[in-house]
Order: structure tokens, then C-alpha cells, then sequence
């Protein structure tokens, strides 16, 4: 080879191999046994990791982050291969049941951190056992305290979830359950509000077919359930005028009358057994099951007692039974009859404030105004028909354009307002910003069933090294709230007593070092 | 009567594509196979703890508990039957899905690459007529921008200019409700043009200007390089000098002569571009909410729904072996020489 | 159909070509070069105007990269809440500002350039070190591998690439390593098939079959007679191929499989700026602009090498 391609070709591999020296991190060679641990995050908290791992190394811990694709990790924990990994869940119930018991309780299907305590599953058992509020309160208590001296994970924090909305937008107000509840929202001007939704899109028109919020966001416009929630999340009735609690394992609800559906037919008992029995029945969906029929636990069967009255009949105790109704809407029987599984989910027909138009689920969804709505529930005012026209929801998945298009007015409303752009949008006089405390729990889990964080000492040293405060103040612009354990404010049974664990990156690395991890 | 060369090799090139798709189809079946992650765990979401049970029923149900051989035997036997499944997540069929979503993506990779050919050819030809001069170093300086911009940071400037600050452009979607032409193809601004829909031809262009301008800008810059060379290859080239001996004017040896066989290797360029542009088109779409493929399959490979991404990534390979075949007979055209040959 | 898909490969690789503005020689050309007296590259290169911008930016990017360490003003993992986005401005510390988590952009990108430069560097090397191989091969015996290989390939180019790279990412697990090899599993298709159209084009050459005749084994006559003669255009592919790695990389970080955050990489910090843009766009801004002036400067050292390898190419 003539000379000039040997010069290439060098500094080809020269400049390959410096850097590769110089820009891969080099092994620690510290003393014998410095904790080192990899955190893994997926891409939207991967700032959060980089910051928390800056608070690890402060305390002596050789971190690195690792960011993954959420199923692609997921699986890789399942297995038991992660040390460390920022995760989040979200609870709808407003209630540990589904928070606490799938995260924590041991083997269950959230239980990341392999964490396994008798003591606490028989806590839990005892308040999902019975519906006497007070010993569930008590044994809530209870769990917290065990979690707090145990801690399975570095316990984080909840975040607000904020949302805008333009100025001449009415009686708006965020709702802790993401319920986007336009049947109370009026315009200053036009009749039509535009909604632009966080999410690629939704998975179905069908209330039986799917169990993400986004889709129950939208869905909840044109359905109505036996009861709903207040904005701060207190059950009260909606199609259901009342109910009477028989004994633990039975409810009667007395159906309110004059309901109609989008087509005119008129809501019976048969209409609310036909729909529950769709979601608990297996096959009842043309042969498939229902994926929400886990959400009812032990809801065995619901019977009509009369043209317009049901019972519910449970195989045991289920203290959450009328948080869980909510989430559950009245589908017209005779229709989905008539037109099959797949027709319903193309032209879906409910009783609620709005009617399906038109719709593409990955890009907007239409509806108009129903004028033959009951009202909806009288324990939220105005009752009646919805005041606006026409409600429309788009897909906007990216959170910049989401507020771009605030800014420009080409949507009314817009959900999870990233908390650094609060603020600016906050400013804009013709924009109203609003916020909700979230339901939803992000922290880190630690595989608790391998060293090192099957010590508890080196668990704890954890929590007191990651800054939190800074961390919520910062990155999530105070928009965030601070959670001892794995228990919201906003649930059923929160102990406010209980403190979180203060950043102490001293003590941290006293109970690092009594657990046998000497600093670099 | 025998066939002409020309239509013996488009049949060929036919035929060679649905071994090709089939392949694909494997490949793709194969790789979502190998991917860590559960689509029925997904599906299930967060929330209230579900049986293990129930969990099992589902993939019962989804034929997901299948031996992986019986699951392809059975994918492909649904290929061969012009069945591509059924959406493991959204339950409806995949066949559905993508039809309603293509027309939304070809029609951004066509005004993108409109786009492209609009801007990168008259560039590349005054380069390579004004070459050496400070036009042609600016032009050549700008393209190469143009090539290292990230489309999602583009996506994002744009808006910030366009819609935000200037409001000339809306920041995402690809038609206000109410505005939409007739259902005829999909094609929202074809739809317009056949039922005279001024206003929803309008509104159409106007959602598609940014999305195809930040798609088509990388592309636009290659064309313009490759115009340009071309250009100088065959300005050089003896029958221009003879034409221009021979007194023909100037722009009429540029036009005529020049420009025509330039336009070969671009021509063909498009082709290979077009592929990029309908695979590249991902993160477009998602920054602007636009209701494509590419953001179809990007949701299908997060929540790993198999049947759906197994079948749009045989679309994009029809597509771009389809495009291909076109460029092909447009290159014959553009050169005769080639079918005589 | 033989017949037919050669003729597509030839007009790919000659599309190719142009796009890169590869020197696809001409016989004329060629026969001056085979194994003839030339004069120094260097000097010809450092007289070409562009490609001596190109090489000087190149160089000092390559300077920035290796003396990152010494030239830049801050760690550049340091992280500091409290000065968190903060503008650019001169004499604060911080001369293009701080990101999200208050780390010193310029000293970023400065350590940036290393990542971003080995991403480019070793995802193009694999990428030619396999195309190149396989090409030869290809292209000197053609036969049953080379009609595999042009399945093979065609399959590649008809796969959605991105879709590919999710998959291969999501198996592999995030890792800089990682992603080279899911940035290099497409990449070497083109120069594959560059190589391959240039070896079947040289090896009827007369200096090929002078060696045969002396009889040379076909492995030699591949690295030391053929290989010298291929080579420029192979450096020029990959000159220009360099820029588009980094800048797919950067793709890669919007999907959230980028290269793992404490490593500082351009594409990374684009990616982590564009959720900043609509109040803090210097995030996004400078590495954008670093990205951009490091492929200018690719691009016109492989146009200068371009005109300097191919005398009839040449300009001016």
C-alpha cells in the first residue's frame, strides 16, 4: 500500500483508539468493597436519574445510569437482573388496593423489589378484609410504619398534574382521576372545545376493552357509571340514585329512572347487569375476556332485582367496591347485542352527556352534545345537558407542541403541562393553568431479594442520600409532593404523621460503612 | 408475440418482490419475537392486581401461549390468505389500521419530497452553473447544515417560528374538524382538488407545510449535491461542448441537453429517498401529531402488538421496493439508451 | 432477473455515489491513477479550498476532543440544581449557559465531541471493515454469496431501519457499545455494495490480470493490488458517513436509546434540550451547532479528497 493510505488508515485508528481511552468511564479500582450500583430509568425521568445519581456518588456509592425502553427493562427486573430502577404506578382507586397491594405485597404482579414482609401482607389483609373504616384505617397505619422501617424502596413523590386551559374556558377544573369532565365546562366563545390529550392515542371506543387512563379519559365523556367522583376524588351517585350496603359481601343500587341512551332506548337494570356481566364473565366479549375484569377483585355477581333496581353480590369483602364502580360505565345491552363487539367499538352508544361523532384514535375524536341527557350526577353542578356544542379530542403526544398550540389557541384545554413550562404559560393572560394532586407514585425500587439492598441498613442509607427536596424544587419546579412511603395523600388510610426520610448523606455513609461498603 | 425487454423485466422485478415482502414479514416476525416484553402484561396496565390466572386466560385467548412455530405457521398461513391479524391491544383488525393511517404518511412523504425536488434541483443547477462562486459555496455550506439537523429539533424550531411567534403555520394535526374534503383516497389535498374544496386544500396545505418542510429538508440537501455534480459531469461532457459549438443558445443547452441527463442519478436518488422518508418519518409524525403509519408502529413496538407491527413493516417494504420499481422504469424513460439497449 | 438486479445494483451504487459524491472514476481517470506517480496528497489537499477548511475543522475538533479534559472549564458531569438553565453569558462561568440539571454546556461539548466522534468513527469503521469485506468478496468470485448478499442487502434496505434499531436496542439492553453495533447492522450496506461495483469493475484491469499472470492467489491480488485502488473512494464514503451516524444517534435519543447519560453526547443533549426549547433554547441551541459545523467540515474534507483522489473530478 503506498504511503498516503498508510497515513489514512493510522490516524484513522489512532483517532479510534484515543478515543475510545478517553471517553469510556474507567473501572473503579477503589478499596475492596465499594457499593456499586447501575440505576436504571426510562427516558422521561432520565434527568431525575442523572441528578440522583450525582447524590449516590456524593456519598461514596460508584453510580452510573442506564436509560431503557420501559417493557424491555420491565422484563429484565421481572427476571431479576436490575439492582436499582426508577419506576412509578398509578392508583385509581383512591385506595392502597390497587397501590400498595400490587407493589408490595409479596409476589404480586407490581412487585418489583421483591420485597416480602408476612407482617405487612397481613396488615393489608386486614384492611381489605372488611368494611369497617376504622380498623382499615388502622391496619393501613400499620402497613405504612412497616414499609417506613423496612423501605423496600427510595421512596419518592407524587406529582401534580397540571393542566391549562385558555381563559375564556368556564368552570374548569383538573380532577384527580384524569376525568376530563366537559359536560361541566362552558365557552365564552364558540361552541366547540378542543382537548388536547398527552397520549399517542387511545386504545378503544369500547368501555369493557382496555385499562389505560387516557382512553377512560376520553371514553367518560359519552359514558356514565353507576356513580362517579368529586374532582377531589369523594364517590357520589350518577346513574345510580342510591344504595344500601346489605351486609359486607352485598349492595343493592336503585337505578335512577328516565335515563336514555344515545338511541333513544331507555336504561334498565338489564342494561347495568348485562354490562357488568360483561366485564366479569369469561368470554362474555365475543369470546374474549375483558381486560378490566381484574379491577372488580371479588365481584361475583350482579342480579336485577327489579326494572330498576340490582344486587351485588361479592365473594368476599371488598371495602373499594364503590371506588371500583366508577370506573365501570353502562353500555346499552339490545345495541351491542344488535351490532356485536366490534360494531359497538366502531359506533359506541352510551347515556352520557356527549354522543359519539366521528373518530380516529390515534389522531382526534368527536362528539356532540346529547340532548336527551339526564343531567348527570346531582352532587356536581350545573345539571343538565352539556353546555357546550361539540367537544373534540386530539392526540398530541409531544408535551412541547401540546403548549405551542395552547399558545396559539388552537386547543382549549390541554392535559400534562410539563412543570418547567407552568410557569410561562401561567404568564400569558389569555391562559389559566390549574393543578390537581396526582395519583400516581414515582420512586426507586431496589431489587431487595439480592445483596446489596437485602440490607436493610444499606436500603436506608439510600434514602437518606438522595436530596429530594432539591431535586421536586428544581426539576419538577415544586410541582411535586413529597411521600414517606408508598402511600398517597389522597388515598384511603395516609398516615400524615410519618415523615419523610431526611437527605443526611452523613448518616448515609455511616450505615453504608456499618453495612461493610467502605466510600471511594 | 414475444414480450419487450421492458416488460419482461417488470414482471420480473414483480415477481422478485414478494419473496422480498415475505422475508421481511419473517424478519420482522423474528425480531418481535426476540424483544423482552409481554403484550398482555402491557395491556393490563397499572392498577388493581389481576390473577395470574386471568393473565393466562388472555394469552390463552391471543393464541400467545402458542409454540412460537404454530404462532408463525399460523401468521403466515394468514399472510397467504391476505390476513394480517388482529391488534393484540387496540382489538381490531391490523388491515384496518394501516389503511386508514398510509394515506396520511404517503402523503407527507410526497409533499415532503415535493418539497425536497423543488428546492434541491434548481439549487443544485445554479451551483453547478455559477460553480466556484460564492452562490455555490453558500448553497454547498447551507446543504450540509441541512443534512446534520436533527428532524426533531427542526420539528420543534419550526413550531417555535411558524406557529408560535410568526402564527402562520398550525403547530400539529393534519386538518381542523369540519374542514375535511370527502372521502375519496385519503389524500387530503387530492380529496380537495376532486370535490373543489377550496378551503380544506388550504387548510390542508397549510398542517402539511411544516411537517414536510422539516421531512424534506435533509432530503433536499442530498438532491442538491447530487443535481450539482451531475450537472457538472455532464456540463463537461462532449455533446454539451458540441451544442454549444454548434451555436445553440445558452439555456437551451442547459434545459435541453444539460438538465435531462442530469436529472438521471437524481431521479433515481428520489427512489432510495422516498424509502428513507417513509421509514424516517417516525419522530416526525410524532412531533406533530400526525396520524401516520410511523406513529402506528412506533406505539405497536412499545406495547409489542406483534400482528401490527409485523404488518405495517411489510407495507413500508411493499412501499419502498414499489417506489424502487417506479424509479427503475422513470430512469428507462429519462434514458433511452437504456431501453434500447 | 440476474440481469435485471444487476443493473439496479449498478445504478444504486452509481446514485450512491453521487449522493456521497464519491469518485466513481472513469477508465481515463483510473488508468492515470492505477499504481502511478502522484504527487504528494498533502499539498494538493491543503491547496484545495474546501478541503482544507474541512480538514482544519475536522483537526480542531479532533484538538477540542483530546485536550477536553484541559481546555474545558468545568467537569463536565458536574451537576448543580441550583444553577440549573441558566443563559449564556460572558464572564458567569458559563459561557453558552447551563442544561437542565445546571452542568456547563461548552464543557459538554467539548467532552461531547469525544463520544460523538468515537459513535461516528466506530459505528463507520465496523460498518466499512464488514461492507468492504464482503464487497471484495463479492464482487471477485460474485457467484452464490454475492446473489445472497444482494437478497440479504435488499431485505436490509426494505426493513424500516428505525423499527430495527428499537427492536435491536430493546434485546441488547442500552450501551454505547450497543448502539454501534445497531448503528453498523444497516451501515455497511453501502459500503458494500460501493466496494463491490468497484472491484468488479477492476478486476479486469490490466494490473489484475498482470498479476494473475504471475500468479498471485486471489487473496493477495484482493488486499495488494485491488484493496490500494479502491480504497480512496471507500475513505471518502466514509468521511460522509461519519456526520449521519452522529446525527442518527441523536434519533436514537429522541426514542429515548440513546448513549447512557453520563457519557456526554451531542445527540443527547439535543434531545434533552428540545423539551427546553420553548424557554431555555441555548440547551438544544449549541450542541446543534457543534453537530452541524463537525459534518460541514466532513463533508468538505470528503469533497477535497474527492477532487484531489480524482484528477478528471477535480474543479477550478
Amino acid at each position: 500500500m503506498s504511503m498516503k493510505y498508510r497515513w489514512m488508515t493510522a490516524i484513522s485508528i489512532g483517532l479510534l483508539l484515543a478515543c475510545t481511552a478517553v471517553s469510556l468511564p474507567v473501572a473503579g479500582s477503589g478499596p475492596s468493597k465499594a457499593l456499586s450500583v447501575i440505576v436504571d430509568t426510562t427516558a422521561d425521568r432520565s434527568d431525575e436519574a442523572q441528578a440522583i445519581v450525582e447524590y449516590l456518588r456524593d456519598v461514596g456509592v460508584s453510580a452510573e445510569v442506564r436509560v431503557w425502553e420501559w417493557s424491555a427493562l420491565k422484563e429484565r427486573i421481572l427476571a431479576g437482573g436490575r439492582q436499582m430502577y426508577l419506576t412509578d404506578w398509578g392508583s385509581a382507586y383512591f385506595d392502597p388496593f390497587d397501590l400498595a397491594v400490587p407493589k408490595l405485597k409479596t409476589g404480586d404482579r407490581g412487585n418489583y423489589s421483591f420485597y416480602s414482609n408476612p407482617r405487612f401482607d397481613a396488615a393489608l389483609d386486614a384492611a381489605l378484609g372488611t368494611i369497617d373504616a376504622e380498623a382499615r384505617r388502622q391496619a393501613y397505619f400499620e402497613a405504612q410504619e412497616i414499609l417506613w422501617a423496612d423501605v423496600p424502596w427510595v421512596f419518592g413523590y407524587s406529582l401534580l398534574e397540571i393542566e391549562a386551559a385558555q381563559a375564556d374556558v368556564l368552570d374548569w377544573q383538573p380532577s384527580m382521576d384524569s376525568r376530563m369532565n366537559l359536560h361541566d365546562v362552558g365557552l365564552k366563545r364558540g361552541d366547540t372545545i378542543v382537548v388536547g390529550m398527552a397520549a399517542d392515542g387511545i386504545l378503544t371506543l369500547d368501555p369493557a376493552a382496555y385499562r389505560d387512563r387516557a382512553t377512560e379519559t376520553v371514553i367518560r365523556n359519552m359514558f356514565d357509571g353507576l356513580v362517579t367522583r368529586t374532582v377531589d376524588g369523594r364517590v357520589v351517585s350518577e346513574i345510580a340514585e342510591s344504595w344500601s350496603v346489605v351486609s359486607d359481601t352485598e349492595y343493592v343500587f336503585n337505578i335512577r329512572r328516565g335515563i336514555k341512551f344515545h338511541n333513544g332506548d331507555a336504561l334498565t337494570a338489564d342494561d347495568v347487569v348485562f354490562s357488568f356481566d360483561r366485564v366479569i364473565r369469561d368470554g362474555a366479549m365475543g369470546g374474549r375476556t375483558s381486560p378490566r375484569k381484574g379491577l372488580l377483585g371479588p365481584l361475583a355477581a350482579v342480579e336485577k332485582v327489579d326494572s330498576h333496581t340490582v344486587k351485588f353480590e361479592l365473594s368476599s369483602p371488598f371495602p373499594v367496591l364503590l371506588q371500583a364502580l366508577v370506573h365501570v360505565q353502562i353500555v346499552p345491552m339490545n345495541y351491542v347485542l344488535n351490532v356485536g363487539d366490534d360494531g359497538f367499538a366502531r359506533k359506541p352508544v352510551g347515556c352520557g352527556p356527549f354522543k359519539f361523532v366521528e373518530g380516529r384514535l390515534d389522531d382526534k375524536v368527536v362528539m356532540e352534545r346529547f340532548d336527551g341527557y339526564y343531567g348527570g350526577s346531582s352532587d356536581l353542578k350545573p345539571v343538565g345537558p352539556a353546555r357546550v356544542k361539540r367537544a373534540i379530542f386530539r392526540m398530541m403526544p409531544d408535551p412541547t407542541v401540546r403548549v405551542a398550540a395552547m399558545k396559539t389557541g388552537e386547543v382549549h384545554i390541554i392535559q400534562t403541562v410539563p412543570a418547567h413550562l407552568a410557569a410561562s404559560l401561567a404568564r400569558d393572560r389569555n391562559l389559566q393553568v390549574k393543578s390537581a394532586e396526582g395519583t400516581r407514585v414515582y420512586c426507586i425500587e431496589m431489587n431487595c431479594a439480592r445483596a446489596p439492598f437485602d440490607d436493610v441498613r444499606v436500603r436506608m442509607a439510600m434514602n437518606h442520600a438522595v436530596d429530594w427536596d432539591t431535586i421536586l424544587k428544581t426539576i419538577y419546579v415544586d410541582g411535586a409532593t413529597r411521600l414517606a412511603t408508598a402511600f398517597l395523600p389522597s388515598g384511603f388510610g395516609y398516615n400524615a404523621e410519618l415523615a419523610p426520610y431526611t437527605y443526611d448523606p452523613s448518616k448515609a455513609r455511616a450505615l453504608l460503612a456499618e453495612a461493610g461498603y467502605g466510600g471511594r | 408475440m414475444r414480450l419487450s425487454r421492458l416488460q419482461v423485466k417488470l414482471i420480473e422485478r414483480i415477481a422478485a418482490t414478494i419473496p422480498l415482502t415475505l422475508a421481511v414479514a419473517l424478519a420482522a416476525f423474528v425480531l418481535m419475537r426476540a424483544i423482552p416484553g409481554d403484550p398482555v402484561d402491557i395491556m393490563m396496565g397499572e392498577g388493581a392486581s389481576s390473577s395470574g390466572e386471568e393473565v393466562a386466560a388472555l394469552r390463552t385467548q391471543l393464541g400467545l401461549d402458542e409454540p412460537i412455530y404454530r404462532q408463525l405457521s399460523g401468521y403466515l398461513k394468514g399472510l397467504l390468505r391476505g390476513d394480517l391479524g388482529y391488534s393484540i391491544i387496540r382489538s381490531r383488525p391490523v388491515a384496518e389500521m394501516i389503511w386508514e393511517a398510509l394515506p396520511a404518511t404517503i402523503e407527507l412523504a410526497v409533499y415532503a419530497m415535493l418539497f425536497a425536488l423543488a428546492l434541491g434541483i434548481p439549487v443544485g443547477v445554479v451551483s453547478a452553473l455559477k460553480h466556484n462562486t460564492a452562490f455555490d459555496r453558500v448553497s454547498t455550506a447551507v446543504s450540509f447544515v441541512g443534512v446534520s439537523l436533527p428532524a426533531f429539533w427542526l420539528g420543534i424550531v419550526g413550531i417555535l417560528v411558524f406557529s408560535m411567534t410568526l402564527g402562520w403555520m398550525p403547530t400539529s394535526g393534519r386538518i381542523p374538524y369540519g374542514l375535511e374534503p370527502r372521502h375519496i383516497t385519503g389524500f387530503l389535498t387530492l380529496d380537495a382538488l376532486l370535490t373543489g374544496n377550496m378551503p380544506a386544500l388550504g387548510s390542508a396545505l397549510r398542517h402539511l407545510c411544516l411537517p414536510a418542510v422539516t421531512l424534506g429538508l435533509g432530503v433536499a440537501a442530498v438532491v442538491a449535491r447530487v443535481t450539482r455534480s451531475s450537472m457538472l459531469d455532464v456540463l463537461g461532457s462532449d455533446y454539451v461542448l458540441f451544442a454549444r459549438a454548434k451555436g445553440v443558445p445558452e439555456p437551451a443547452v442547459t434545459i435541453r441537453h444539460a438538465l435531462r441527463n442530469a436529472m438521471i442519478p437524481t431521479v433515481t436518488l428520489v427512489g432510495l429517498q422516498f424509502g428513507s422518508l417513509l421509514g424516517g418519518n417516525m419522530i416526525v409524525e410524532t412531533i406533530f401529531g400526525w396520524p401516520g403509519l410511523g406513529r402506528v408502529v412506533v406505539d405497536a413496538i412499545f406495547a409489542r402488538d406483534y400482528p401490527v407491527v409485523q404488518a405495517s413493516v411489510m407495507v413500508y417494504a411493499l412501499t419502498f421496493v414499489m417506489v424502487n420499481l417506479i424509479t427503475d422504469l422513470l430512469y428507462t424513460v429519462l434514458d433511452p439508451k437504456i431501453a434500447l439497449q | 432477473m440476474g440481469q435485471a438486479s444487476l443493473r439496479t445494483d449498478e445504478l444504486y451504487q452509481g446514485t450512491l455515489a453521487r449522493s456521497a459524491n464519491i469518485p466513481v472514476l472513469s477508465p481515463a481517470g483510473r488508468a492515470g491513477r492505477a499504481h502511478g506517480a502522484r504527487a504528494g496528497l498533502w499539498p494538493r489537499l491543503m491547496s484545495h479550498r474546501g478541503g482544507r477548511l474541512g480538514l482544519i475543522i475536522v483537526l480542531a475538533y479532533v484538538a477540542v476532543a483530546v485536550a477536553a479534559p484541559v481546555l474545558a472549564p468545568h467537569p463536565p458531569g458536574a451537576v448543580n440544581l441550583a444553577g440549573r438553565l441558566t443563559p449564556p453569558a460572558i464572564g458567569t462561568g458559563n459561557l453558552l449557559g447551563t442544561d437542565q440539571l445546571g452542568r456547563d454546556i461548552l464543557s459538554r461539548i467539548m467532552h461531547g465531541a469525544r463520544v460523538s466522534m468515537l459513535v461516528g468513527l466506530a459505528t463507520v469503521s465496523i460498518s466499512a471493515a464488514v461492507g468492504v469485506g464482503l464487497g471484495m468478496v463479492a464482487g471477485y468470485y460474485g457467484g452464490a454469496l454475492g446473489r445472497v448478499l444482494a437478497r440479504f442487502t435488499e431485505l436490509l434496505l426494505a426493513f424500516p431501519y428505525l423499527i430495527f434499531v428499537i427492536g435491536a436496542m430493546s434485546v441488547m439492553g442500552p450501551g454505547f457499545w450497543n448502539l454501534v453495533w445497531a448503528l453498523s447492522f444497516k451501515g455497511w450496506v453501502e459500503f458494500y455494495r460501493l466496494s463491490r461495483a468497484l472491484v468488479m469493475s477492476e478486476k479486469n484491469r490490466e494490473y489484475v490480470e498482470a498479476a494473475r499472470v504471475l500468479g498471485r492467489s486471489d487473496s493477495v491480488i484482493c488486499v495488494r493490488e485491488i484493496l490500494p485502488n479502491i480504497v480512496s473512494s471507500i475513505l471518502v464514503l466514509g468521511t460522509l458517513r461519519m456526520g449521519n451516524m452522529i446525527v442518527m444517534e441523536s434519533s436514537l435519543s429522541f426514542l429515548g436509546l440513546g448513549i447512557p447519560p453520563r457519557m456526554p453526547a451531542w445527540g443527547s443533549m439535543i434531545n434533552d434540550g428540545r423539551r427546553y426549547m420553548l424557554t431555555s433554547p441555548w440547551v438544544a441551541t449549541f450542541p446543534g451547532l457543534a453537530l452541524a459545523l463537525l459534518v460541514l467540515g466532513m463533508n468538505l474534507l470528503g469533497e477535497g479528497l474527492r477532487d484531489v483522489l480524482d484528477p478528471k473530478m477535480m474543479e477550478g
